[in-house]
């Protein structure tokens, strides 16, 4: 099975109808674009000038809150940037995140497994399915208040395990906290994409590898993951981006607290923008974690191209 | 090489083993498999179950020690007052107007936009790549006021069709990604064949590759909808009236300044979960299906 | 193009158009601004509507638009925790309400981003006698919000738990209160303290910790409203929370407790004493019938016999400044503030009247809120924090610090200097 290589040049449209037509070779180039169109106009009327508006007003400075703003070129970046708790919130951003994609794809990979195994019936597998998809089904208000309940000082893990301890305020504990419940809302994502991903490989690899005597241990490491390597490392990237946008699971359940032990970007800019009211610091600081992105996703496009 | 003949192999090769051990074997991951999958569906699934007992109990009870499953006051309180508020399930409504509409609008999108991402190659293509994935960095609290302006200025303000646009600008990296990761997986050949047969590049798509990435389009569809389902953020900021909000802000609603409504809460959630929980079960078997892209050889 | 192809992308492309006009035609009906023929439509954005008993805000409205002819009004209700953005977003897109639901701590920043309008100059414009006003928050002198009703937050006793641990009466001052909450501890079961210092919302700052300097007549800020944290009074303050940490009295979770939290731990009697909310009175009531309170005054330093500063959160209300209906806004605010109406509205709220005159129902014949009424009475309200800027970010930025104190130790001179160099770059 040939994965995609360069496209070798369509042949020539044959039975053309009508007297003038644009050349062959002008359809041919603007035909990927007509497809793109769509995209292209929803996001950049969408998304780009919003961003472009966002990039401007890291330039000016007390946008928003008044008519009068200022150009003070980069002291908005040199604010964020010489602001300790900001190292603070990147520190906390790089391990949340990093630890949050890791269990999602081992959680993922584990129950897409377990539900795709041919030794369970049908109907187990479709039941366990629904078992294995609810946490993604609530808002993040609710997940929120769902696991303060339960992680409270007298709530049920507490009860359970016969302890006190202070799960969300103590400052050692909270972000492990709030990274585990992260990684509970968040592995379906990786489950369901590694699910569809497992229907599509060839069955006749894995009868290739058994009769080559191949353990299950195996067959995963030598079948499933390099058929699955494209996907992974895909889902993995706008994982960790996707988790670094996380804010109202971290905003309700402990406020960026205590004292700075959960702060991360995206509670650090909301406090510059709604509690401090300084928009264009805000600004900055959304800016910089865009340029950070883009270097990620530079390099995700590169590696792409290497796996053409 | 066949399948048969693989499959023939395999089958003599276990039997080679001998079967008595294959068999207990086999028993042993079996029991493993049962005993790692209830595991994992205590993780997932207590939490959901006690805010489903959470829905049924009085207010004061959630908080009460030691912590019970059902409690003296089981009730479906909750639930009724959800359901005979017509605010509230307005809320659903709305939702539901949204989340669907969000879903095949993003799928139609990215597919053709996919296309042109796995079929073709266009200068502009590396860093179209590149600008689609890091869009998604931007923290949304501070396009928040940028993009409510847009929004009014494009007499978006208050509409469906304002949040649907909304969502599916949200939605669409992602979307556009996989579908490309997966039309990649889909050789060529296929395209090729309809070409040779005389039809243009939207033959090949719709006819060919959509129908063979119906498992591809589903988890990318399931995502989407839960995006838009569970968006609170925006949802707030661009809806003004009841008519028009969803069911994150009835939800927040119910937390008010000096009281939450606990089990109204947890009850609201429960049901805006189970329609898509049989949604889920009713797509499930497009997951089971085999994809035929692999039986392609080459 | 083969022809099934054609018809099914018409399909797809239909099915998809017809879905976004109906999305887009179920938009149309969702009209904002005046109907027809000189009517005004007032839009009215808060959070009361949800807390206050199902239509009995509405009801008020529909009296409003009966007095006032020609006038409607809409409510537009939002989640409380968003509220503030909310403002703000609508206010940098001009799409903010004539009438907005406002709370003290926010006054200074919408006054500087020019959202709400001077109300003084409403006021002398309609001639309206300002007397009968309990308070106004002031920015240089010149009104931008009212409150409308205001919830008093008075110290609540558990009387079986005080009694159990042989505490007969509620604690008067300091040294009788970390004796009684020790004491509670001590028994077993329950904690004697309980103390939010969530960053997230940070108004345990405001109600429980500067509680008990503005109770002994303290304040946090000089004659000229410049920020004195460093002073005796508040440095007294500080060092009694600490000391009742210390002493293990105060609730576990303190660093990301909120306000709803503190009152369920309350109501299910696992805490002795705490300061909240007489708006709660009614949930305790409901959620917990058994559980017999008592409400006091907060206490005061040993031997201070002055009047005591009672903290207080109120619901306010201010008029956009680009609001094109400023003469009925005003309207609709000089109804609320009416004697009966004020009245009303506190009894359906459980709050103390904005208008001076105004008698809330519940204060007659029931003994508890009398007594907190003649708390309210005796005392002076108090929360400095109303008209201050990014008032709810100084009070972030207090419970930092007091969290370092609290658990890592860090001296009570050195939170203090630095919450006041952190104030001080604010004003």
């Amino acid at each position: 099975m040939s994965i995609s290589s360069p496209p070798r040049p369509a042949p020539p449209p044959q039975a053309i109808r009508g007297r003038r037509r644009p050349s062959a070779r002008l359809v041919r180039q603007a035909t990927p674009y007509g497809f793109l169109s769509p995209t292209i106009v929803l996001l950049v009327v969408l998304m780009l000038t919003p961003i472009v508006m966002v990039i401007g007003y890291s330039v000016l400075d007390r946008v928003v809150t008044t008519n009068d703003s200022t150009f003070v070129g980069f002291d908005n970046y040199a604010e964020v940037l010489t602001d300790p708790v900001f190292f603070t919130a990147v520190r906390n951003t790089v391990f949340f995140a990093g630890v949050s994609v890791v269990a999602h794809f081992v959680l993922g990979l584990g129950f897409a497994l377990l539900l795709n195994t041919k030794l369970l019936g049908a109907r187990t597998k479709a039941l366990f399915r629904m078992v294995y998809i609810l946490p993604w089904l609530f808002t993040a208000a609710i997940i929120a208040v769902l696991w303060r309940l339960l992680l409270s000082p007298n709530g049920v893990v507490n009860y359970l395990l016969q302890t006190d301890v202070e799960w969300l305020a103590n400052p050692d504990l909270a972000l492990p906290a709030v990274t585990f419940i992260n990684i509970w809302a968040g592995y379906p994502f990786f489950m369901v994409s590694l699910l569809a991903g497992l229907q599509g490989i060839p069955q006749d690899l894995y009868e290739a590898a058994t009769v080559d005597g191949a353990s299950w241990r195996q067959r995963l490491f030598h079948v499933t993951l390099p058929q699955l390597w494209p996907i992974i490392i895909s889902m993995a990237l706008l994982d960790f981006i996707w988790t670094t946008q996380q804010f109202a699971l971290i905003w309700l359940t402990t406020g960026g607290g205590p004292i700075v032990a959960t702060e991360v970007f995206t509670t650090f800019t909301y406090k510059l923008a709604f509690a401090s009211f300084d928009f264009s610091v805000a600004a900055a600081s959304a800016v910089i974690v865009l340029l950070l992105s883009m270097v990620l996703a530079f390099f995700y496009v590169r590696h792409q191209k290497a796996w053409d | 090489m066949t399948s048969d003949t693989l499959a023939g192999a395999a089958r003599r090769a276990e039997g080679l083993r001998g079967p008595t051990r294959t068999k207990s074997r086999e028993r042993t991951l079996k029991v493993g498999a049962v005993v790692a999958l209830v595991l994992g569906a205590l993780f997932a699934g207590l939490p959901v179950l006690w805010m489903l007992s959470s829905s049924f109990k009085s207010n004061t009870e959630i908080f009460e020690l030691p912590p019970r499953l059902i409690t003296d006051n089981f009730s479906f309180g909750a639930y009724a007052a959800i359901l005979t508020d017509p605010t509230k399930v307005r809320f659903f409504v709305n939702s539901y107007i949204v989340s669907l509409s969000v879903t095949l609008l993003t799928l139609l999108v990215a597919v053709l936009a996919a296309y042109a991402f796995s079929r073709y190659v266009f200068p502009l293509k590396k860093s179209l790549n590149v600008v689609i994935v890091s869009v998604q960095a931007v923290p949304p609290i501070t396009l928040l006021i940028p993009y409510f302006g847009l929004m009014v200025t494009l007499g978006l303000y208050n509409t469906y069709l304002g949040l649907i646009l909304t969502y599916l600008v949200f939605t669409l990296p992602y979307a556009i990604i996989m579908m490309t990761g997966y039309f990649n997986t889909l050789p060529r050949e296929l395209d090729e064949a309809v070409k040779i047969d005389g039809g243009g590049a939207m033959t090949a798509l719709w006819r060919i590759l959509v129908p063979i990435s119906v498992p591809g389009l589903v988890s990318v569809g399931i995502y989407t909808f839960m995006i838009a389902w569970n968006e609170y953020l925006f949802a707030l900021t661009l809806t003004r009236t009841d008519d028009r909000r969803t069911v994150p802000i009835g939800i927040s609603l119910l937390m008010g300044q000096h009281s939450f409504e606990w089990n109204e809460m947890m009850a609201m959630s429960v049901l805006g979960s189970v329609p898509v929980l049989f949604l889920f079960l009713f797509f499930q078997r497009y997951f089971m299906g085999g994809m035929t892209a692999g039986a392609v050889k080459a | 193009m083969g022809k099934g192809t054609r018809t099914r992308m018409l399909v797809v492309v239909v099915a998809a158009a017809s879905l976004g006009l109906t999305a887009a035609c179920g938009s149309g009906d969702a009209d904002e601004g005046s109907e027809g023929g000189g009517d005004v439509a007032l839009d009215f954005s808060q959070w009361w509507e949800p807390e206050l008993p199902e239509g009995s805000f509405r009801t008020l409205m529909d009296r409003f638009e009966e007095e006032n002819p020609g006038i409607t009004v809409e409510l537009l209700s939002g989640p409380y925790s968003s509220t503030k953005e909310q403002v703000v977003a609508g206010a940098a897109t001009g799409t903010i309400s004539d009438v907005v639901g406002l709370d003290g701590a926010w006054v200074s920043d919408f006054v500087d981003q020019g959202a709400i309008a001077d109300l003084s100059k409403t006021m002398s414009d309609a001639g309206f006698d300002d007397t009968q006003l309990a308070s106004q928050v002031q920015i240089d002198g010149s009104t931008y919000m009212i409150p409308v009703v205001n919830f008093v937050y008075p110290m609540f006793t558990n009387d079986d738990l005080l009694a159990e641990a042989g505490v007969t009466a509620p604690p008067t001052n300091r040294t009788e209160f970390a004796d009684a909450a020790e004491a509670v501890t001590a028994a077993g079961g329950a904690s004697g303290w309980i103390l939010p210092l969530s960053l997230e919302a940070p108004n345990g700052i405001q109600n429980d910790v500067m509680s008990w300097v503005w109770a002994s007549g303290g304040s946090m800020l000089d004659d000229e409203g410049q920020p004195d944290v460093t002073n005796d009074d508040v440095r007294s303050g500080v060092e009694f929370i600490k000391q009742l940490w210390d002493a293990d009295v105060i609730a576990p979770g303190a660093a990301t407790m909120k306000e709803q939290d503190k009152v369920e731990e309350f109501t299910n009697g696992r805490v002795g004493v705490m300061i909240d909310s007489l708006a709660h009175i009614n949930l305790i009531r409901e959620r917990n019938p058994e559980l017999k309170f008592s409400i006091a005054a907060i206490p005061a330093e040993d031997g201070y016999t002055g009047e005591r500063g009672m903290p207080y959160a109120s619901w306010g209300i201010g008029i956009a400044d680009n609001s094109e209906n400023k003469e009925e806004a005003w309207k609709l605010v000089e109804f609320l503030m009416s004697e009966e109406t004020n009245a009303e509205l506190s009894t359906m709220a459980n709050a103390f009247p904005g208008n001076t005159e105004s008698v809330p129902e519940f204060v007659e014949g029931d003994a508890v809120f009398q007594t907190a009424f003649d708390i309210w009475q005796q005392g002076y309200p108090a929360n400095e924090f109303t008209g201050l800027p990014v008032a709810e970010d100084l009070m972030r930025t207090f419970s930092e610090e007091l969290q370092r104190t609290l658990t890592e130790g860090q001296p009570v001179d050195t939170t203090l200097s630095n919450v006041q160099e952190a104030w001080m770059q604010e004003f």
